[in-house]
C-alpha cells in the first residue's frame, strides 16, 4: 500500500524564498508556515535564507562613492557638450570649405592647370589628415596599453 | 522627470548598478565603464524613461544590463575577464573583518553562474521585486523564484564549503 503524504508534509522549496521576500499569495504563504511547524529541516533552510539575503543586503558589493558617481555624471555630461561641439565645429569648416571650393571652381581668372595643381595639393593633404586621423582611432581602439601611465 | 531630479537618482542608484555590472563582466574596470555609458544614455534621451510604466531603479538596472552585454560581445578573446579580488587592505579591525566578510561573500559569488549572481544582487543587495526582476532580466515573471532560489541555495552551498 502507497502511504499519501499530505500537502502539509510535502517540502515547500522555492517557497521558502518567496516567503522571505515576501512574494508569496496567502494561500502560499499560509502552507508555508504549517509546513515549517512541522518540519525542522525547512525551518532551517528559512533561517538560513533570511540570514543570508540580511548578509547581502548589508554587504559593500561596490564601494564607489557617491561623489565618484557625481563626477562620472559630469564628466559623461562634458563629453555630450563637447560632442556636440565639436560637430558643429566640423559642420561649419565643411560649410565654408564647400563655399571656397565653390568659388575656387567658378572663378574665371585662373587658368586650369593652376587649379589642378590647387587642387592636388589640398586633396593630397586632406588624404593625409583622413590617414592619420583614421590611425590614431585604430590604435585607440585595440591598444591594450594607451591607459598606461608612466 | 526633471533632469536634476533624475541625475540624482541616478547617483544613487550608481553602487548598485556598479555592482550587478560587476557580476555580469566578472571585471569591475568593466563594470565602471558600463555604469558611465549607461548613465551617458540615460541623460542624453531622459524621455525614454517613462515613470508612468515603473520606477527609475529596474528601468536603469536594465540599461547598464544591456550595456553589459555589449560590452562583453566587444570583447576580444585574451582580454581579462574575471578579475583578481583586492586584498581588503589594513584599517580598523571591524572595518577589516567586514571587508573579509564581503570578500568571501565575493568569492563565492564568483563561483555561480552569471545568471544567478545577477538575481541575488537584484533582490537581495538591490531590493527589486519578482517582477521588476523579471522586466531586468527579460524571464518570465514565474522563473524569478525558482531561479532565485536555487541560487541562494548555491551560493549557502559555497559560503558554507569556504566558511
Amino acid at each position: 500500500m502507497v502511504e499519501e503524504t499530505r500537502p502539509v508534509d510535502q517540502h515547500v522549496g522555492e517557497l521558502l524564498s518567496g516567503f522571505v521576500d515576501g512574494e508569496l499569495t496567502q494561500q502560499e504563504r499560509q502552507r508555508v508556515t504549517l509546513h515549517c511547524d512541522r518540519c525542522g529541516d525547512c525551518r532551517q533552510s528559512l533561517a538560513e535564507l533570511r540570514a543570508l539575503r540580511e548578509r547581502i543586503g548589508k554587504s559593500r558589493l561596490s564601494e564607489v562613492g557617491d561623489d565618484e558617481w557625481r563626477e562620472t555624471m559630469n564628466e559623461t555630461t562634458v563629453q555630450t557638450t563637447r560632442g556636440i561641439g565639436w560637430l558643429l565645429f566640423i559642420a561649419g569648416i565643411l560649410a565654408v570649405a564647400g563655399v571656397g571650393l565653390y568659388g575656387f571652381i567658378v572663378e574665371p581668372g585662373m587658368p586650369i592647370w593652376m587649379k589642378l595643381i590647387l587642387v592636388a595639393i589640398y586633396a593630397g593633404l586632406a588624404l593625409l589628415l583622413v590617414s592619420v586621423l583614421r590611425q590614431r582611432l585604430i590604435e585607440r581602439k585595440t591598444d591594450k596599453y594607451k591607459d598606461v601611465e608612466i | 522627470m526633471k533632469n536634476d531630479e533624475m541625475r540624482e537618482e541616478l547617483v544613487q542608484l550608481g553602487n548598485g548598478a556598479h555592482a550587478l555590472a560587476t557580476q555580469i563582466t566578472g571585471n569591475a574596470d568593466d563594470a565602471a565603464d558600463a555604469v558611465h555609458d549607461a548613465f551617458a544614455n540615460a541623460l542624453r534621451k531622459p524621455a525614454a524613461y517613462d515613470a508612468n510604466k515603473g520606477p527609475l531603479k529596474p528601468w536603469f538596472m536594465h540599461v547598464v544590463r544591456n550595456r553589459c552585454i555589449d560590452l562583453i560581445r566587444r570583447r576580444r578573446p585574451g582580454d581579462v575577464e574575471v578579475e583578481e579580488l583586492s586584498d581588503p587592505g589594513a584599517g580598523p579591525e571591524s572595518s577589516l573583518e567586514i571587508a573579509q566578510r564581503d570578500q568571501e561573500l565575493q568569492l563565492a559569488l564568483a563561483k555561480l553562474s552569471s545568471g544567478q549572481r545577477q538575481v541575488i544582487v537584484l533582490r537581495d543587495y538591490m531590493d527589486l521585486s519578482y517582477a521588476e526582476i523579471a522586466d531586468v532580466l527579460e524571464v518570465a515573471n514565474g522563473t524569478v523564484m525558482s531561479r532565485l532560489h536555487r541560487a541562494r541555495l548555491a551560493l549557502r552551498e559555497e559560503l558554507t564549503r569556504h566558511g
